[in-house]
């Protein structure tokens, strides 16, 4: 199984620890990036393991960020992800075994690593069960987003960025 | 500033427990689900509906059992920035970062207290803007 793993530059570290414990497991790790701990947008990375999911590139993607928020919604908004952000392992298990959730996200600084762990392995262990109820919500989830243009689009947000090097943006 | 709150029939305990605890907070609520829907699509298109009216004011509560539903389809909306909560940190900080606009609860993962904390700080934290004005325009381009 090949896992697509990204992170913003709060988190950096933990994506690591988490790409060697699943790699340690004889999972194939893509690792989208960030790599360092430069400042950066998390839309940019969770849009990338987006696209390596829908597109097949991958089996399923992890992301991380402070608290999961921003990376996941980043991931939510490509057409064909089921991202679910999560602390405990209920959640993880509920997603994929009845939303056929494909994208987990995760928050490095509001769990700890022994949750990150348990939550990736609940998952991973996890199958999903279709049902007609089931498989009727999911139908509605995929049909939210019409628009593909965004997957593969590496000029999508270079808008922000040049107002960004502009320094229009600033505290 | 308005909440728009609404839940499938898993949620509505909580939901109207929350309804009830933000309006002894002075928070104006409007309860888009007062039977409880049938299921988290339901509930979830009807808050998001209730945001998108007054997206620079209006805010969302969605519950169900567990939030993972209703964090799906919230966040497939444009303009909608969602966040599926467990805890009170997070409350705070999604508003301060992401400036998210609706959050999900799951009625069967968080208690009424730490709920209640949740909803109160999403309610009542603030945008910081300034260098995290350019990953919310970046999100709000996606969808």
């Amino acid at each position: 199984m090949k896992i697509a793993i990204g992170c913003d530059h709060i988190v950096t570290d933990i994506k690591n620890k988490i790409k060697n414990y699943l790699e340690d497991k004889g999972f194939e790790v893509m690792d989208c990036g960030t790599y360092d701990f430069e400042r950066t947008h998390y839309p940019i990375y969770g849009k990338k393991v987006a696209e390596n999911v829908v597109t097949k590139q991958a089996d399923m993607g992890i992301v991380i960020c402070g608290t999961g928020v921003g990376i996941t919604n980043a991931a939510q908004k490509v057409k064909g992800t089921r991202v679910a952000l999560v602390g405990d392992v209920a959640s993880a298990i509920y997603a994929k075994k009845e939303l056929n959730c494909n994208i987990l996200g995760l928050g490095g600084r509001v769990i700890g690593m022994g949750m990150l762990e348990d939550i990736i392995d609940a998952y991973l262990h996890t199958s999903h069960k279709p049902t007609k109820e089931n498989e009727q919500l999911i139908k509605q989830i995929d049909a939210l987003i019409d628009n593909d243009e965004v997957i593969h689009d590496e000029h999508f947000f270079d808008e922000y960025l040049e107002k960004w090097e502009r320094g229009e943006y600033h505290d | 500033m308005k909440i728009i709150i609404g839940s499938d029939k898993k949620g509505w305990a909580l939901k109207n427990l929350i309804k009830e605890y933000l309006k002894t907070n002075n928070i104006i609520v409007e309860d888009v689900s007062i039977e409880g829907d049938n299921n988290f699509v339901e509930a979830s298109k009807k808050v998001v509906a209730g945001v998108l009216e007054n997206v620079d004011e209006n805010k969302g509560i969605i519950i169900d059992e567990y939030g993972v539903g209703p964090f799906m389809v919230a966040a497939k909306h444009k303009y909608i920035i969602c966040a599926e909560l467990n805890d009170e940190h997070s409350a705070k900080m999604t508003r301060d970062h992401n400036n998210a606009n609706v959050i999900t609860i799951g009625s069967g993962i968080v208690g009424d207290a730490v709920a209640k904390q949740i909803c109160y700080r999403f309610a009542t934290a603030a945008y910081a803007a300034g260098r995290h004005q350019i990953r919310v325009d970046m999100l709000n381009k996606m969808c």
